[in-house]
């Protein structure tokens, strides 16, 4: 027998009050919701199969479904590759103090409230905005930007960049400088190092980075929403919309439940993958 | 005769302000094991990387080979280098590990899986090929890194300081192995190390650095026996050193008299000089010696090592002197009743250096 321990107990107790309180409840509660009716607008208590079978069964729902979890993942790979040089400058070329101040301006967008930096897309992206009105002067353009999946993507690498670039210059910067150099004296030229040791050694913080990006980005209401114009909706607009058309709460929760689902199964995949030892043969 | 493999002519290297290697002059044969000794930050790891690519000279040049290698990137020489880290790839398993070298040259995959094959088990590690790195012991992961660096059959192997990290007992396999591959193999080795031992145990030539220069070049005896400066004479071995001006054919010091090895050379009357007395050289009794060159000294400690003890005595004047003797000798000299003891050693057993500007 394991003997209780009231120290540590004392420590563990916060941590696991809190993510009962405001984790496995709601998650529990959300659950029970998708199997609630509404009638008269009216919220029941019940554990029927409807909403599951409905939503289910709609095309646009797996529409939806399918285009939140394209965009997600490509916003995901793009941040990456994005993300990369600059993470690499950081880790590799630049001085301890611009390192340093470069993670201090990265944190600054996080600062400013979301809504704001997207409205300023907005302006930048718009018809008669910046980039149209500076492509207009060598004549090109006007190209239409926003209420696209590009202006959705832009909202999404805005979202996620400096986290990404943050994640990846720290994993970057903690490789074994020696392993880099090894790879140098085995005849790696200065392209090939990053193919054959800089990935596979970055590998688990890489994948990390790119799992919050994707993560972000599923759910993330505001760029599909104002960049993208809803056009196609992602999940949580049709979320937004569920509930606003006739109180249809148990539907949203639905749509709530197959997002999470698909967030579990993905962030397992994604850290299994990232952690995987290699099999001995 | 064997030609000279590489070619270091005043070669310098700065990092800001600070000079690492000051005009160092080199030169190694092919098919020599050379060990480069000294303490830390004396240059001699920076020499050994100016070899591999990875830093280039400020001044001066490096030749392999007849080549002017200044200016060539690393992974356009063919230097392999064996790390102190090891530096194996985590994300690669043995065999993996083995054939990087040659999968960065374009050799093809079954050729590869052979000269690895066959490295794995020159190295006796065959049977973990498949293994992961992390699974290995210190002395296996030894190996794989010998195997990765020779699987390309170089000229020039640069090892820095590979024996640090392992258990004294492995250091001395780990120590036949290597000098049993160099001949076998008959390349090159340059070696780095602060460890004397390693050095004088493994290399045909040692050099010794200090303050980025190189301070002697010679075989293990003659470094031993006839240090070339203060340093050496410090730095290698337990020496007693003695300053004064010479006076006919005797150094005068302040603890009296003595007489001077033979020479080549007379030096001149009044010439700064120093005695260097190796330990093993000092005579010690409780009663008068029957030598030259005497003196008395206090007891201040002893260490043992093992068969052999060392003893540190302190002259009226404060010289230390290091005298080492059997551990067998040691009764008859009675150490627990301190006192002086009488200190003595054979004229030409002394190795006489003129002071020089450090």
């Amino acid at each position: 027998m394991k003997r209780f321990n009231a120290y540590a107990l004392t420590f563990r107790l916060p941590i696991i009050i809190w993510q009962g309180l405001f984790f496995i409840g709601p998650l529990a509660f959300t659950i029970a919701m998708s199997f609630f009716l509404v009638k008269n607008f009216r919220m029941e208590e019940a554990f029927e199969m409807k909403n599951w079978s409905r939503m289910l069964s709609r095309g646009y729902v797996w529409d939806s479904y399918w285009f939140t979890l394209m965009m997600a993942a490509g916003s995901a790979a793009l941040t990456s590759l994005l993300a990369f040089p600059a993470s690499m400058y950081l880790a590799f070329r630049s001085s301890e103090s611009m390192r340093r101040w470069a993670i201090f301006l990265l944190i600054i967008p996080f600062f400013t409230s979301y809504l704001v930096r997207t409205f300023s897309w907005y302006v930048i992206l718009a018809e008669s905005g910046v980039i149209n009105a500076g492509l207009g002067l060598i004549g090109l353009g006007p190209f239409t930007m926003l209420n696209t999946i590009f202006g959705t993507l832009v909202g999404y690498v805005m979202l996620t960049l400096p986290l990404v670039v943050i994640l990846q210059t720290v994993t970057l910067a903690s490789i074994d400088r020696s392993l880099i150099q090894a790879a140098r004296n085995l005849g790696c030229g200065p392209v090939r190092v990053i193919f054959a040791t800089i990935l596979p050694a970055a590998k688990t913080g890489l994948i990390v980075a790119a799992l919050f990006a994707f993560i972000l980005a599923f759910g993330d209401f505001v760029a599909p929403y104002y960049l993208g114009g809803s056009k196609p909706p992602t999940l949580p607009i049709l979320i937004i919309d569920t509930t606003k058309a006739g109180q249809q709460w148990p539907r949203a929760a639905v749509v709530a439940v197959m997002m999470m689902v698909t967030l579990f199964v993905i962030a397992f995949t994604a850290i299994l993958l990232a952690y995987r030892k290699r099999a001995s043969r | 005769m064997s030609e000279p493999l590489v070619v270091l002519d005043g070669v310098e290297k700065r990092f800001d302000d600070f000079v690492a290697v000051r005009r160092a002059d080199l030169t190694i044969n092919a098919g020599e094991f050379v060990a480069i000794m000294g303490p830390s930050g004396c240059g001699k790891t920076t020499t050994l990387r100016m070899l591999a690519g990875l830093e280039d000279p400020s001044a001066g040049t490096i030749h392999i080979d007849g080549k002017v290698m200044n200016g060539v990137p690393p992974h356009e020489r063919d230097t392999p280098m064996v790390w102190q880290t090891l530096a194996l790839f985590p994300f690669l398993n043995v065999r993996e590990n083995v054939e990087f070298g040659l999968k960065m040259r374009g050799v093809a995959a079954p050729e590869r899986g052979r000269r690895a094959k066959d490295w794995l088990e020159r190295m006796e590690i065959g049977e973990f090929a498949g293994r992961n790195i992390e699974t290995l012991s210190g002395g296996q992961k030894q190996r794989v890194a010998l195997a990765r660096a020779l699987v390309t059959e170089p000229r020039l192997l640069l090892l820095d300081e590979p024996l640090s990290a392992l258990d004294a007992h492995l250091v001395i396999r780990m120590q036949s192995v290597l000098t049993r591959l160099q001949r076998e193999l008959g390349i090159t080795f340059v070696y780095v190390t602060h460890s004397q031992s390693e050095a004088f145990a493994m290399a045909d030539r040692i050099v010794i650095m200090a303050s980025g220069e190189v301070a002697q070049v010679g075989g293990a005896r003659e470094i031993y026996r006839n240090p070339a400066n203060r340093f050496v004479a410090e730095f290698v071995g337990r020496n007693t050193i003695l300053t004064g001006s010479v006076e006919g054919a005797r150094l005068k010091t302040a603890l009296g008299s003595f007489t001077m090895p033979g020479q080549g050379t007379q030096p001149a009357d009044g010439t700064q000089a120093n005695l260097v007395i190796a330990a093993d050289r000092l005579q010690i009794g409780r009663g008068p010696l029957e030598v030259e060159n005497t003196l008395r000294a206090t007891l201040i400690s002893e260490e043992f090592v093992g068969a052999f003890v060392t003893l540190f005595l302190e002259a009226e004047d404060g010289t230390e002197f290091k005298v080492q003797l059997q551990e067998s000798a040691l009764g008859a000299l009675d150490l627990s009743s301190g006192g002086t003891f009488h200190l003595g050693w054979r004229g030409e057993q002394a190795h006489l250096m003129i002071e020089d500007a450090r």
